[in-house]
């Protein structure tokens, strides 16, 4: 494992008195695509938001790329982790292009306005995106799988290291959220930036993911390498159902079909 | 209008104003034909016409002018910092903060002779003060509340405290000197009256200010459009950014409001002129604020000396005329869009 994109410590964190983490250890690998599986409220929202400094933990370190968080000045930060929230929003009448644009907002100094190297950035997001045909469009009129593809264009042109997605493929339908997840794949894989996300679908995990971490009430269930990780017994354990996976022939990841628990069959 | 360059447009608008600066220099009581007041303007003129102009006009147009962009100016910082499109000085307490701050000074300072028993250079002081007050506990109230953040709540909290710094101001009117209660009037409805050249420097000098911090942090105005967690995200330090804006909208706002009175509205309709007619998120859209409300509040104060004259007329009851019926519209086109 090369150098660590983050580390926790003892992380607990809290909403109004309610405990979402809970004295949580996790150590990220940088360099790979690292998805956060759970049930709902299980933490992986707060990790993430503790990762990127959007929310104080109320005890514990974390570390990101070995230095500790409190030491990063909010542009430093910005330069090194993008993170997109899971309900993201701007006024409906901003433009693709100035909403791309303003993810270049740390790496502007003083009163230069948009430097060669800023369009450069907002372009090449534009174009991994495939939204550059609509970048005159006001965000208010694009479809919900355009919409999100806009705002990670702007996660994009904040050309960080590290990126954060919270839940990306959510609100999208089948084809739309494969397309965000290949492009996630192509960031990983061409651009060598990590990538964590918060994934419901663990089909999806198990195809993009290489680490997975299943969050269950506020702590790490278990942390590791995908196909470790995502087995029947983890998902039955974590997430109370049965779970099967099932190897498909010309695919080389199995897929993970949920089955109601015996419990809620026994109970009808 | 967008196809046209950025810096025509914002030279067009200039040139509106100077125009409109003119005109309201010109007519009066003893009204003066363009070619004299611009003679006079630029020291050409006739003597008479030069004193007219130089001591008696210019003066209260300059104020005008100034008070409106420092009204417009708060207005799109408020606007922005709160991701409201109908927030306002007006509209957050702000303004009636800052009239409880006069009424109180007027009542505090006067003696039995219906004196005051100090400078009335210190009145601009308290507009600041109570408007700061005000301010303040909205923010409080909203800090407090769980779901403080949401837009809406701070303008309910700003409502509900600007009701109650009304009620103050009527109870203290009443309970005041008799006298001072006249001049807190006037002072109430926004009226810009008898201005000298210290207070059209006072105003300057404000606006200088605010002008330098918002060329330093412009970036940051527009970078507020976005939802906080995403603004942090892209680099911002988005609570003490609020912080400066606000603070900044407060001073701007007990500036104006400290000379010309609670002229309204005009924080409120003066960014939403400029988003129509130069753009939201343009380069130069805090200019072209300015610019508008610098317009509207001359516009107003001009309208109101000569409409009725010798009667002059409160300026900010112009304002609040038009801009009342912009606010009802805004909200419930919001309605429709929040659904």
């Amino acid at each position: 494992m090369a150098e660590a994109l983050a580390r926790l410590r003892g992380v607990t964190a809290r909403y109004d008195g309610v405990t979402a983490l809970d004295l949580v250890d996790l150590d990220l690998p940088d360099g790979r695509i690292t998805a956060f599986c759970g049930p709902n409220g299980s933490g992986k929202s707060t990790a993430l938001r503790v990762m990127r400094r959007l929310h104080a933990p109320s005890n514990g370190t974390v570390e990101i790329a070995g230095r500790p968080l409190h030491d990063w000045s909010p542009k430093e930060l910005a330069k090194s982790v993008a993170m997109l929230s899971q309900s993201p929003d701007a006024p409906p009448e901003l433009t693709v292009q100035d909403l791309v644009r303003l993810g270049r907002f740390a790496h502007k100094r003083g009163f230069r306005g948009q430097q060669s190297e800023d369009r450069a950035a907002c372009d090449r997001a534009l174009e991994v995106t495939e939204m550059a045909h609509l970048a005159e469009r006001p965000i208010g009129r694009l479809s919900g799988g355009q919409l999100q593809r806009a705002w990670i264009a702007m996660t994009i042109a904040q050309e960080t290291p590290h990126i954060l997605l919270d839940e990306p493929t959510n609100h999208l339908d089948v084809s739309h959220a494969f397309e965000v997840l290949e492009l996630v794949k192509r960031l990983n894989r061409t651009e060598g930036r990590s990538i964590v996300l918060v994934l419901h679908d663990l089909n999806m995990a198990m195809r993009y993911a290489d680490h997975v971490v299943l969050f269950d009430q506020g702590r790490v269930a278990v942390a590791g390498p995908t196909r470790s990780v995502l087995t029947e017994d983890h998902i039955t354990e974590v997430f109370g159902i049965e779970c099967r996976l099932i190897e498909i022939e010309g695919q080389d990841v199995p897929a993970v079909v949920p089955l109601p628990s015996e419990q809620a069959i026994l109970a009808r | 209008m967008n196809r046209i360059a950025v810096p025509t447009r914002l030279a067009a608008m200039a040139a509106c104003l100077v125009a409109v600066t003119v005109v309201a220099t010109g007519v009066g009581s003893s009204a003066l034909p363009l070619d004299r007041v611009v003679a006079a303007l630029i020291g050409r003129g006739e003597t008479m016409d030069e004193v007219i102009v130089w001591t008696l006009r210019l003066p209260r147009v300059a104020l005008a002018i100034l008070a409106g962009m420092a009204l417009a100016l708060a207005g799109a910082l408020l606007q922005r910092v709160t991701r409201n499109p109908v927030a306002a000085p007006s509209i957050l307490g702000i303004t009636d903060g800052a009239a409880v701050g006069v009424v109180a000074f007027l009542w505090i300072f006067s003696d039995d002779a219906n004196a005051l028993t100090v400078s009335i250079h210190w009145q601009p002081l308290a507009a600041a003060l109570g408007a700061l007050v005000f301010s303040a506990l909205v923010a409080v109230l909203a800090l407090l509340d769980p779901q403080g953040r949401s837009p809406l709540r701070i303008i309910l909290y700003g409502i509900s405290l600007a009701a109650l710094a009304k009620a103050a101001v009527t109870l203290m009117m009443i309970l005041g000197p008799v006298y001072r209660a006249g001049q807190a009037l006037t002072w109430l409805t926004g009226s810009i009256g008898a201005a000298h050249w210290s207070d059209v420097a006072t105003v300057a000098a404000g606006l200088v200010l605010a002008t330098v911090v918002l060329a330093l942090l412009g970036r940051l105005v527009r970078q507020l459009v976005l939802d906080p967690d995403t603004a942090a995200s892209t680099g911002v330090a988005v609570g003490r950014t609020q912080l400066v804006f606000l603070a900044l909208a407060v001073a701007l706002t007990a500036l104006a409001v400290s000379q010309v009175g609670a002229v309204g509205f005009v924080g409120l309709i003066a960014p939403h002129i400029a988003r129509f007619l130069h753009g939201q998120f343009t380069e130069g859209f805090l200019a072209a604020t300015a610019m508008i409300g610098g317009a509207l509040v001359l516009g107003a104060d001009t309208l109101a000396r000569t409409m009725a004259a010798p009667v002059e007329l409160p300026a900010g009851a112009l304002t609040a005329l038009v801009g009342a019926p912009l606010f009802l519209w805004l909200l419930l086109k919001e309605r429709r869009t929040h659904g």
